[in-house]
Parts: C-alpha cells; sequence; structure tokens
C-alpha cells in the first residue's frame, strides 16, 4: 500500500493549478453534457452502420524480460516508480535494454526512446493504465505516451519527469482533434483551451531536455509543421501554453484518468469519433510525406517555409526589480 | 478654409506635451515629429529620414539589448552590416509571436525587463504571487507603459514601452489621422472613444487614444470602467465561476447602456450644431445605427463630422463588413460625409499608424520613420503588389526592437491608385494569415463585451 509519505513525496495528490483545471473540466464537461442531452444520446454511441474505430497493430517488438537485465533500483527523485509509471516492470526494462540502456550516453538512450514513442506508437483516446499494457497496446494519449518515455528513460538510469500544462492548439489540431466529434468542441470551446496537456522532460548532461513524444510524424506532416526531434518544444509550435499553468510533475497526481474513464463511460461514441480522426490524420500524413520525398525533405522544406526563427531569450534576474512580499 | 501648415500647428500646440524640446531630437525624433505632412515628404527625402531613424534605433538595440543582440549575432548582422538604405531590410526581424510567449508570475517582471532596451529604473512589486495587472501596474508606476493587445485567445501581446516610444506612438496615431481628415478637424469637436477609457486600462488600443483627451475639446468613453487582464480573463474564457457570470452580467449590462447613451449624445450635439468625432471600434456604430434605422431615426452631420475606425471589421458574429458597405451606412443614418470616414490600421507591437486617404481609402504608410514589407513563406520581401505576411521595421521605438513579422496578410503598392501621395500604401482591408487565431483589437473587444448586435 501507498504510503502518506510517498504519496507526498511523489506529488500523488494534484498541485493546487491541477485541481483548479480538474474543477474547471469536470465542470464544463457537466454544463456540455448538460446543456446538450438531445446530441449526447445521438452521439454518446456509435451507430452500428458507422465507420468503426480499429487499433493499429503495434509497430515494435518488446523482447523478452531476463534476469540478467540490470534494473533501476534508485529511490532518488525522478528516478523512482510512480504512479502508472513502473519502471522496473518487466517489459519496459526489456524494452530499454534493447534500445540501449546502460550501453549508450544518456542523450543517445534518450533519444532512442524518444523516437520510438513518438514515431512507433500512436495517438488513441483511453483511460490510464500501467506503462506495460501501454507499450503492450503499442498506443495511447498523450500522457500514455510521455509515461512510456519517462518509464524508459528511468528504466535507463535517466532522470525523467512531467510538464503539464492548460493550451489552446493551432487550428490544424483543432480541426483534426477536436473538430472530429460535435460534443468535444462543444466542450473545447466552452472551456477555450485544452485542460491538460503534457510533455515529457529528461535530465541529459546537467539539462532538462523536452520531449514531445505525442504526435507522429504523420500527424505533423497533416497539421503542416514540422517533424520535431527530442529537444523541441511543442509550446510554441502548435500548442500555445495558458500562462501560469506550466506545472513540473514527477508523477502524474491521483485523479487524472478521471475525465477520460468518464467520457469513455457517458460518451464513448466521442472517443471512438476522435481516434477514428486521428487514423485518418495519419494516413493523410503518410501521403503528405510521400509526396514531399520522404519524411527528411517534408521536414526541411516546412522549416523553411516557418521562415522567421523566435529569438531566444534567457531571462536574467535584474537588481532594479525589487519584489517586496 | 484653414490651410493645411495653420490646422497642423494648432494641433502641435495641443499636443505639446507628447513632443519633446528641439534641441533633444535624436534621427527617430526628427522622422516622426519633423515633417508637417507624414504622407506627403518626397519619396528621396522620406527614405532618407526613415534609413537614418532606422539604423539608430538599430544600432540602439544591438547594443542595449542583450535578447536582440544575441538573436543579431545568431544572424550573423551587426551594425556596421548596415551601410545604405538597401541594408536595412538585412535587420533581423522578430516573429510577432516572441512577445505572446511570456512566463507567469514574478517571472513575468523579469520577462519584460530582459526584453527591453536600455536603462531599466527601480521597479518595486508588491505581494507574494503577483498577477500580470500587478506586475504592470508597478512598471507603469516607474515610468514605463506597459500595455497589451486584448487577447481573446489568453495570450496578450506584452510591449514595454518607455514614455518616449509611448508618446511618439501617440503623437502618431493622432497627427497621421488628423493629417488624413483634413480639414474637419478642429480643437472644439466633441468626441465619442469607441475603446475602453485609457486613463482606466493598460490595452493599448485604448491606452494609445489617451492623446485624444487632449486633442479635442470633450471626450466620452463608451467603456468607462476598469479594464483589466484578469477581466478580459473573466469576460472571454468561458470560465464558469460565479465572478465571471457577475462580470458577464454587469457587461451585457453596460452594452445595452452604450448604445443609447450613443444616441442621447448624438441628439444633444446636433441640437447644439456641434462638430463631432468618433474614434474606435466599427461594430459599436454599427450597432447604434442599427438601433437608429429600427427607430426610424438620423442625423445629418454631415460636414462637421468624422469616423476613425480602426481593428477589424467583424460587425456581428457571423458577419464582416465591407468597409465601403460601413460608410455608406455611416452616410445614410448619420449624415457624416464618407471622406471623413476613415480606417486606421496598426498593432500594439508597432508605432506605424497607417490611415486611410480620403480619395480612395487606401491605407497610406508613414514612411519617414517605419519601412514596410510584405514577406513569403521563407519570410524575403516580395515585390510590390504581391499578397503576403506583413511585416516592418519601426524606427520610432527605444525600448523594445520594432522590427517585427506581424500575423496580417497584406498587399502593398508602391503608390495610391487613386491619390498623389508619394508614398506606399496597403489595400484598404487588412486580413489575418490563415491559421492565426488572433483578432484585431475591435474583434477582440466585440468578443470581450459580447455585443451582438442582433440581441438587442
Amino acid at each position: 500500500m501507498t504510503s502518506i509519505r510517498e504519496i507526498k513525496e511523489k506529488g500523488y495528490i494534484p498541485q493546487k493549478m491541477t485541481t483548479k483545471l480538474f474543477i474547471a473540466g469536470a465542470f464544463s464537461l457537466s454544463k456540455t453534457l448538460l446543456l446538450n442531452m438531445g446530441d449526447l444520446k445521438k452521439l454518446r454511441k456509435s451507430l452500428p452502420n458507422s465507420e468503426r474505430y480499429i487499433r493499429p497493430k503495434r509497430e515494435y517488438e518488446i523482447p523478452k524480460f531476463s534476469k540478467d537485465m540490470k534494473i533501476n533500483n534508485s529511490n532518488e527523485k525522478y528516478l523512482r516508480p510512480t504512479l502508472y509509471c513502473d519502471h522496473r516492470e518487466p517489459k519496459v526494462v526489456a524494452l530499454a535494454h534493447k534500445l540501449g540502456a546502460y550501453k549508450k550516453s544518456d542523450r543517445e538512450f534518450a533519444e532512442g526512446a524518444f523516437e520510438l514513442v513518438k514515431e512507433q506508437m500512436t495517438l488513441e483516446i483511453c483511460p490510464l493504465n500501467s506503462v506495460s499494457e501501454t507499450l503492450d497496446r503499442g498506443t495511447g494519449t498523450c500522457f500514455h505516451l510521455i509515461t512510456a518515455f519517462i518509464a524508459l528513460c528511468r528504466a535507463a538510469g535517466i532522470k525523467a519527469r512531467y510538464k503539464v500544462f492548460a493550451m489552446n492548439v493551432i487550428k490544424a489540431w483543432y480541426d483534426s482533434v477536436v473538430v472530429a466529434d460535435p460534443l468535444v468542441k462543444k466542450w473545447y470551446d466552452s472551456m477555450g483551451y485544452f485542460m491538460l496537456e503534457g510533455e515529457g522532460e529528461a535530465f541529459i548532461d546537467g539539462k532538462w531536455v523536452v520531449a514531445h513524444v505525442g504526435p507522429k510524424a504523420e500527424r505533423q506532416a497533416a497539421a503542416g509543421i514540422p517533424i520535431t526531434k527530442f529537444g523541441e518544444d511543442s509550446i510554441g509550435r502548435w500548442f500555445f501554453a495558458i500562462p501560469g499553468t506550466i506545472m513540473i510533475m514527477e508523477s502524474i497526481p491521483y485523479g487524472f484518468s478521471g475525465t477520460t474513464k468518464l467520457l469513455k463511460i457517458i460518451a464513448p461514441g466521442s472517443m471512438e469519433r476522435v481516434n477514428i480522426s486521428i487514423l485518418k490524420q495519419i494516413e493523410k500524413g503518410r501521403d503528405i510525406i510521400n509526396k514531399a520525398g520522404g519524411a527528411d525533405s517534408y521536414d526541411r522544406m516546412v522549416r523553411m517555409e516557418e521562415g522567421a526563427k523566435k529569438p531566444d531569450i534567457k531571462i536574467e534576474s535584474k537588481s532594479q526589480i525589487v519584489f517586496e512580499d | 478654409m484653414i490651410s493645411f501648415d495653420d490646422y497642423i500647428e494648432k494641433f502641435d500646440k495641443l499636443v505639446q506635451k507628447y513632443i519633446p524640446p528641439k534641441k533633444d531630437w535624436t534621427p527617430p525624433d526628427q522622422a516622426v515629429y519633423g515633417p508637417k505632412d507624414p504622407f506627403r515628404v518626397p519619396i528621396k527625402e522620406g527614405k532618407e529620414l526613415q534609413f537614418n531613424a532606422i539604423k539608430y534605433q538599430f544600432k540602439n538595440h544591438y547594443e542595449n539589448n542583450n535578447m536582440y543582440n544575441s538573436f543579431c549575432k545568431q544572424m550573423n548582422i551587426t551594425p556596421s552590416d548596415i551601410k545604405t538604405y538597401d541594408d536595412i531590410e538585412k535587420i533581423p526581424l522578430i516573429p510577432g509571436e516572441f512577445y505572446k510567449d511570456y512566463p507567469h508570475g514574478r517571472d513575468f517582471a523579469m520577462w519584460l525587463a530582459n526584453i527591453f532596451t536600455g536603462h531599466i529604473p527601480q521597479v518595486k512589486i508588491s505581494g507574494k504571487n503577483p498577477n500580470f495587472d500587478d506586475i504592470i501596474n508597478s512598471f507603469n508606476a516607474s515610468g514605463f507603459v506597459v500595455a497589451y493587445s486584448s487577447g481573446t485567445s489568453g495570450r496578450h501581446t506584452f510591449i514595454p514601452r518607455d514614455s518616449r516610444t509611448f508618446n511618439i506612438s501617440e503623437y502618431a496615431i493622432a497627427k497621421n489621422s488628423i493629417t488624413m481628415a483634413y480639414p474637419v478637424y478642429d480643437y472644439s469637436m466633441k468626441g465619442y472613444l469607441l475603446m475602453p477609457n485609457p486613463f482606466k486600462t493598460n490595452v493599448f488600443a485604448g491606452k494609445v487614444c489617451t492623446i485624444f483627451f487632449n486633442a479635442v475639446s470633450e471626450v466620452k468613453s463608451a467603456i468607462d470602467r476598469e479594464i483589466n487582464t484578469e477581466l478580459i480573463k473573466l469576460s472571454m474564457t468561458g470560465s464558469g465561476s460565479f465572478k465571471a457570470k457577475m462580470i458577464q452580467k454587469v457587461i451585457a449590462k453596460m452594452n445595452k447602456k452604450i448604445v443609447n447613451d450613443i444616441i442621447k449624445w448624438l441628439e444633444k450635439n446636433e441640437k447644439e450644431k456641434n462638430k463631432i468625432v468618433f474614434a474606435g471600434a466599427p461594430f459599436i456604430l454599427y450597432a447604434v445605427t442599427k438601433k437608429l434605422i429600427e427607430q426610424g431615426k438620423s442625423f445629418d452631420f454631415s460636414d462637421r463630422a468624422a469616423i476613425l475606425t480602426g481593428g477589424g471589421w467583424k460587425i456581428e458574429e457571423n458577419h464582416r463588413m465591407p468597409l465601403e458597405d460601413f460608410r455608406k451606412r455611416m452616410q445614410e443614418v448619420l449624415g457624416i460625409n464618407t471622406e471623413y470616414c476613415l480606417d486606421l490600421y496598426g498593432m500594439v507591437e508597432g508605432n506605424g499608424w497607417m490611415v486611410q486617404c480620403q480619395e480612395g481609402h487606401y491605407l497610406h504608410i508613414p514612411y519617414t520613420y517605419y519601412h514596410p514589407m510584405i514577406l513569403d513563406e521563407n519570410s524575403k520581401p516580395l515585390e510590390y503588389g504581391k499578397w503576403g505576411r506583413f511585416a516592418f521595421l519601426d524606427g520610432s521605438t527605444f525600448s523594445y526592437p520594432g522590427f517585427i513579422i506581424s500575423g496580417d496578410k497584406s498587399r502593398m503598392l508602391e503608390h495610391c491608385p487613386v491619390c498623389d501621395r508619394p508614398g506606399p500604401v496597403l489595400e484598404p482591408e487588412v486580413t489575418r494569415i490563415s491559421g492565426k487565431e488572433m483578432r484585431g483589437c475591435a474583434e477582440e473587444l466585440r468578443r470581450m463585451i459580447s455585443m451582438d448586435t442582433g440581441d438587442d
């Protein structure tokens, strides 16, 4: 059983901002559902003749676990198991070793884990589960995928954590994920932003490096954005964090899975429609990449079109700015 | 009729406090305050003023702004690379999104200080967790004029002007408008500001209109309550809290009052034969004329009124009104001559206020301090006549690098096809680049105060 100390230390109790966002999201979802009972009745389940979601086949192999594989038993912050993210599970350890755990440099390993999760796993809206189940299935929400990345890093002895925020999305993302289902659209529109989104971060050579593993190259191509690499942030590219909502977490907190669980019970049809739309985006993106002559040439072309680079800003403390408590 | 020189001299006297003493003028001041008619400076002279102003500011930001200095070093450009007028397009441009990407709380204060060019005075900020308004008010109490776009998406564009840069913006918006409105403007006019009261907000679209109170004898503000980031958030993000609901109710009540107040004001001024001027968001005037049409009322302000609009042409939720139709409607219902119904284009990121000419309603660019560009998808300048992304080098901003790529789509012509002013113009209607969610300030204001005129 999880001790109170562990709950506190690992941050299982949602932060104040998370709670605020949970409440706003739950309130908004309830309101959307109550005000759209007619739509809910029509849309909650997929019609018998309508298109069904077929989960794509897993794109990678998980080797068998063997006892001689090194396991990270550290209890240090960001290296220890957390909610839904137990890197000591055999499948995680086996996959981490396949990726070169304890053989490659931290950066090389993290890049490999990033490539596997981002490009070989697929976004699917479903309730949270253990990281082994996610790896077995090969699909999951962005939080499943981030958890898979974090678990692989921790299994290789690399510190890893979550960066969570509420955000707006670019139009192409809105059209493919939000507009795909009328109820999800109403929910998003009533809030004006997505309740929670996230990224992983791995501690490499003394710095936290961001890993946004949510979108495959094909989905990025469908949205007309570059194929991002390890170290490239989603914020400012296709997500815009609502100021003040960015939170750093060692663990996913309790209650995090509530919304997807609730949505699955109340409106499984909505989830299915969003998942079908995601697969269609992947198809569309594949065509775009092929027409561009491959992922690299697509990426080069889009980055060139993206044009001007934004200045990097290192925020330095200024003695003239005085805070009076 | 008053001569143009006397017309501008009278205006300059009224707004003397915005103009620095001539002995302190730098090339940017010369480019802004020097020309009597900023739209009729001979091209050669205009380019020289522009080059000197932009070169001066580039050096200023390169030497006094660490963020911009590193950016220029990455691009491998230094002030010594800018030798002739043709070199100015080498100056590194900052995408407007940069000013929307800011942290929260105390870090926001440091972010503002880090993007600022030049000497920072002491800024004292109270409270453990200061919000945006606390920080901005503290900066502004120390001599800054930090202002922001209203930001419907929940993200504002924050620009840290010092008072000198802000004065230029105010002077330019007033002078450029008055120049184009010649000869209808005079001090005796009664003004109606269709924006938030500048003394009760840091929203740039309202704040930049402070000079309106100096330029005409009497001004009323349509939105005469404090507008801050917190209120904008509560009124626009659909937050279901009790506080948000209360604010939305108060605003809904205020909406109806605005239209009725303006009608009463029109009646009073018609009776007293006063000259009038409206400045601000067009959707409010659309709502007023809509109600007047319903009531079967009209006015005749023909030669003694002007309308200066700005901020976008979405009149109702699903209705974008062509500018020509708007002018026609104002003439039919208020009797205001179409040549005195002029639209402005500008943005929080710069001081380049572009104003329509009376003759052709093309947007004229103040080229003595402002270098406009239309960029292609690779951020390369396009020739005249092509559609692309609007960008500019603003030689008037002392406190931040006003070298910006906007999110707006436009087409630039070398000369106005209708009038004889020598400088470049933009097509009358500027739109957003697709995919950019932000709207003009009038649309932001319209959404904020939910003034869908069809609901009245």
